[in-house]
């Protein structure tokens, strides 16, 4: 299936998702996060060999956040990125890790970096982080990077971090 | 009233005049316990005396050639040669830097590991962490005595050693056993369970194969077994029982293809993961006094003992004989995957077993039906 | 201890102290000698390589990626400078096209040979374990005559190479194929000929390619069991020499069991990877052009972006390796950038692979899927 086959049978199916066609390899849909688990599933139905290639969460400022999942379809040589926008600053959207077992630990780890809530997702147990970072979700672009260290050594902090960590 | 105090300073003067017999008799009965003390600290002594002068030789041999000393030396060369060939198998040099050709890394090694701090969980019994790993040691080390070094040099030989040697082997994985259980450590327990699944899969498939050489021989005694070895070696008329005794050895020490109790991939170094500094030493000397036993026992059952060229002392024979199967061991232990603990009992059960046990009855029929095997035997 | 064992789980940590578990943890729970339940636990390695890039410019991010995965360092660190280069608009150069395949691909195989090496001393054969790391020495000298370190090379930047070919490099680079080709059909006898080897690891981990599409695993762990799915063919990239070579995509189709894998398969897959990537670099070697190794405007270009989104991909040793990038107006650092190593998946793969496993299993299955803790942890 190409590219405008793919967008094709999103379209008639979801006539509100928004589409962008970024190259001959990878179409992006912009998805509400009502419907992400019915297009997940589309997907899954759609493409024979596709596999969950990431899951990932990104902090656009202003308690606006954006969860991408990315898919890679072999055979149709095709990436499909869709893009799920959140607000809020504890926004919430349903887990897909049923429907693609892979996904399960994306979704634990955009969870604890972003605290993003998936709910439904069996297992949010933080993955990568320690417990004395559990609940400050170091991803955030709020998050301020930790210089305590410095302090100790009485040395003078030579490039004071701008307000609103690395955005400007 | 004058009448009392002269009674009691009568009673005084008595006690005086008594005083330098009691201090006698005190001084007596001191002298006595010295002298007696003396007389028989002389018998004893003298006793002890013509006890060495009589057994100099035995002690000899128990202390310094064929024994103690020989064996814990022998013991230090084999490390070194263990080291180094696996260090050529697997392309590395081995140890290098300290003595001449790496001489006395071991040592280094040794002194490294004894002053370590010895660290004993929490959860282990204390007691018996101690005292385990020096009991191994001395079970592996004690049929060293039965092995017959030479017609002469050798230390101990009773009609049934090839069955005491054996009731001290069956007594290793017991001890493995019992130091996976006391170490506190779920590791230290698998590998505790794993070292004594290892024999109760090798040891039957390994009594059975020293069976043949004990009826051909028609002795119990290893001596005997080497002794009537002189005219043809048993490996020539039991080729198939030597490669299953080879195999269920190797099982029963556990060393690499059949590895699996102490893993170091699997179950970090299985019973032994606990033991820390000297503890660890001895159960490490201990495994490879094992292989030492095991490369003797080969020799004297299977490669005529001290019999080889006639013009070299039998002592040097055996023990040509017994650095070549110290290499075939070595090197088979350094050129296989591991299997796994199931494999390794389907394997003894499925075909060592039943090798091993054709070859008794080989044997068997082979004395009653083949006339010339005897005067083979006898020498003539 | 009761009777009962066999009804009683007993719960085992392996790892992060365990000897072969090189910065990683799993529970496990044993019922006697079988795993029952199987819990990856990451993040002993975080060193939260994605802030970090946040950080760094567009030049100094790729050595992060470097230090994800020493063994594939020329794969890991290209994904980034993809990235970049996509938003950048950068071309480049014929001559540095070639040569990052050619260092591509010379990475695959010294990931591969060290990796024999590992799943040997796995399953305790040691020698098997220093013989291939010997051969891997003489790659390691020739990242090491091309950039003047072995490990970590920081080779590509946006835009081109830093390091260009000498006549000793290509010397070094031949002598190491050279060797490769003298001893690799020995190590293929040493193990899948090997009946101990064959023991331990067929039917072990065995997965169909349904499961293993559903937990994402990719490259060779997925084109063992039957599926052609490469990123080097199925995406050509524009920067990469693939086109100028002829090759096919190995797979493994096994008679007894289509469609399926197990650790031996995945071992046969591996040595059939590195004999494409040999005939890769033997195809690329004569056909490397003259010219310029960088863009001389790259450096200037790479220092601030316009805004956009990239997508930077490439098949690494382990599957697909790849880098999201985000960058606003005028970026000069990436606003968000998503590292997606191909060992995430295949460390939470063990979570539906191992039970109903033996323990002695365990780090056979774990080694056949080669994870490397970097890139799951990052």
């Amino acid at each position: 299936m190409d590219a405008a086959g793919i967008v094709r049978t999103f379209t008639t199916k979801f006539p509100d998702i928004d589409v962008k066609t970024i190259n001959e390899h990878h179409i992006e849909f912009t998805v509400g996060k009502d419907i992400i688990r019915d297009v997940i599933t589309l997907v899954d139905e759609t493409f024979p060999e596709v596999i969950p290639e990431s899951a990932f969460g990104v902090d656009l400022g202003d308690d606006k956040y954006q969860v991408n999942y990315m898919f890679w379809s072999h055979k149709d040589r095709m990436i499909i990125q869709l893009k799920v926008n959140l607000e809020g600053s504890n926004p919430s959207l349903p887990a897909c890790c049923d429907i693609f077992s892979g996904l399960e630990w994306h979704e634990r780890e955009t969870h604890e970096m972003f605290g993003i809530m998936f709910t439904g997702h069996p297992d949010l147990r933080p993955l990568l982080l320690p417990d004395e970072l559990v609940g400050k979700y170091p991803m955030r672009k709020s998050f301020q990077t930790d210089r305590s260290r410095q302090a100790e050594t009485g040395l003078p902090v030579r490039k004071p971090r701008p307000e609103g960590g690395a955005k400007k | 009233m004058t009448g009392g105090a002269v009674l009691q300073f009568e009673w005084f003067v008595d006690w005086l005049r008594g005083l330098p017999q009691w201090v006698f008799n005190i001084i007596e009965v001191i002298r006595g316990i010295i002298y007696g003390i003396y007389d028989w600290l002389w018998v004893v002594i003298n006793l002890l005396w013509t006890l060495v002068i009589d057994n100099i030789f035995f002690l000899f041999k128990a202390v310094i050639f064929p024994g103690l000393i020989f064996v814990v030396m022998g013991l230090i060369f084999f490390v070194w040669f263990t080291r180094k060939l696996w260090g050529r198998i697997q392309m590395r040099r081995g140890p290098m830097h300290m003595g001449k050709y790496g001489g006395v890394q071991l040592f280094a090694d040794a002194i490294k590991l004894i002053s370590k701090e010895i660290i004993i969980p929490d959860k282990a019994h204390r007691w018996a962490y101690r005292f385990l790993p020096s009991l191994l040691l001395v079970v592996v080390l004690v049929p060293f005595a039965f092995i017959p070094w030479d017609t002469v040099w050798f230390i101990a030989d009773l009609s049934v050693s090839l069955v005491l040697v054996f009731a001290f082997l069956a007594a290793v994985p017991v001890i493995a056993l019992l130091a996976g259980w006391i170490s506190g450590s779920k590791y230290s327990l698998i590998g505790g369970f794993r070292a004594a699944n290892n024999q109760f899969a090798a040891e039957i498939p390994m009594i059975m194969s020293s069976v043949g050489p004990a009826m051909l021989a028609g002795s119990l005694s290893i001596m005997g077994i080497a002794l009537a070895q002189s005219s043809v070696w048993f490996i020539f008329l039991l080729p198939i029982n030597f490669a299953t005794f080879l195999t269920a050895s190797i099982i029963s020490v556990g060393v690499f293809p059949f590895d699996a109790p102490v893993a170091d991939s699997e179950i970090i170094f299985g019973w032994r993961t606990e033991f820390s500094g000297v503890y660890f030493t001895l159960t490490y000397f201990a495994e490879f006094a094992e292989q030492m036993l095991y490369s003797a026992l080969m020799v004297t059952f299977f490669f005529g003992g001290f019999y080889g060229v006639p013009w070299l002392p039998g002592a040097v024979n055996f023990i040509i004989k017994f650095l070549i199967m110290l290499f075939v061991f070595v090197t088979v232990s350094s050129s296989f995957h591991r299997l796994r603990q199931d494999q390794i009992v389907r394997y003894c059960w499925k075909y060592l077993l039943p090798l091993s046990m054709l070859n008794v009855i080989i044997a068997m029929l082979a004395i009653v039906y083949v006339p010339g095997l005897a005067l083979l035997l006898v020498g003539g | 201890m009761t009777p009962d064992i066999l009804d009683e789980t007993v719960e085992v940590w392996f790892g992060p102290q365990h000897v072969s578990a090189h910065g990683w943890a799993t529970k496990l729970k044993l019922v006697g000698d079988f795993i029952v339940e199987c819990d990856p636990h990451a993040g002993y390695f975080h060193r939260s390589a994605e802030k970090c890039l946040e950080y760094r410019n567009f030049r100094q991010g790729s050595p992060i990626l470097e230090r994800l995965c020493m063994l594939e360092a020329f794969l890991a660190e290209y994904p980034y400078i993809s990235a970049v280069e996509q938003i950048a608009g950068l071309v480049v150069p014929e001559r540095a096209k070639v040569l990052r395949t050619i260092m591509m691909e010379a990475s695959r195989i010294h990931s591969y040979q060290f990796w024999w090496g590992q799943l040997s001393a796995e399953m305790g054969f040691f020698a098997m374990t220093l013989w291939p790391w010997v051969d891997r020495e003489f790659f390691l000298d020739t990242f090491e005559e091309l950039t003047g370190v072995r490990h970590s090379p920081h080779f590509s930047t946006p835009g081109g190479l830093r390091f260009d070919f000498t006549e000793k490099v290509l010397a070094k680079l031949e002598k190491a194929i050279q060797v490769l080709e003298y001893n690799m059909p020995k190590f293929e006898d040493m193990l899948m000929k090997s009946p101990l080897f064959r023991m331990r690891t067929e039917g072990v981990g065995q997965y169909s390619a349904k499961e293993a599409l559903r937990w994402g695993l990719s490259g060779p762990n997925i084109k063992a069991c039957g599926i052609p799915m490469d990123l080097r063919k199925d995406q050509p990239d524009p920067n990469l020499a693939y086109d100028m070579v002829d090759w096919e995509v190995p797979i493994l189709e096994h008679p007894d069991h289509p469609g399926e894998s197990d650790a031996y398969d995945r071992m046969v897959q591996r040595f059939n990877e590195v004999k494409t990537s040999v005939d890769i670099i033997k195809q690329l070697i004569p056909q490397i052009p003259d010219g310029p190794i960088i863009d001389p405007k790259a450096r200037a270009k790479a220092n601030r972006l316009p805004e956009g989104e990239a997508y930077g991909r490439v098949e690494g040793a382990r599957g697909i390796t790849s880098l999201w990038l985000k960058t606003l107006e005028k970026a000069q650092t990436p606003y968000r950038a998503k590292i997606r190593g191909p060992c995430f998946h295949s460390y939470y793969a063990l979570k539906h692979l191992v039970p109903s496993a033996r323990f002695a299993d365990f780090i056979v299955i774990f080694g056949s899927l080669d994870p490397y803790p970097g890139w799951w942890d990052r």
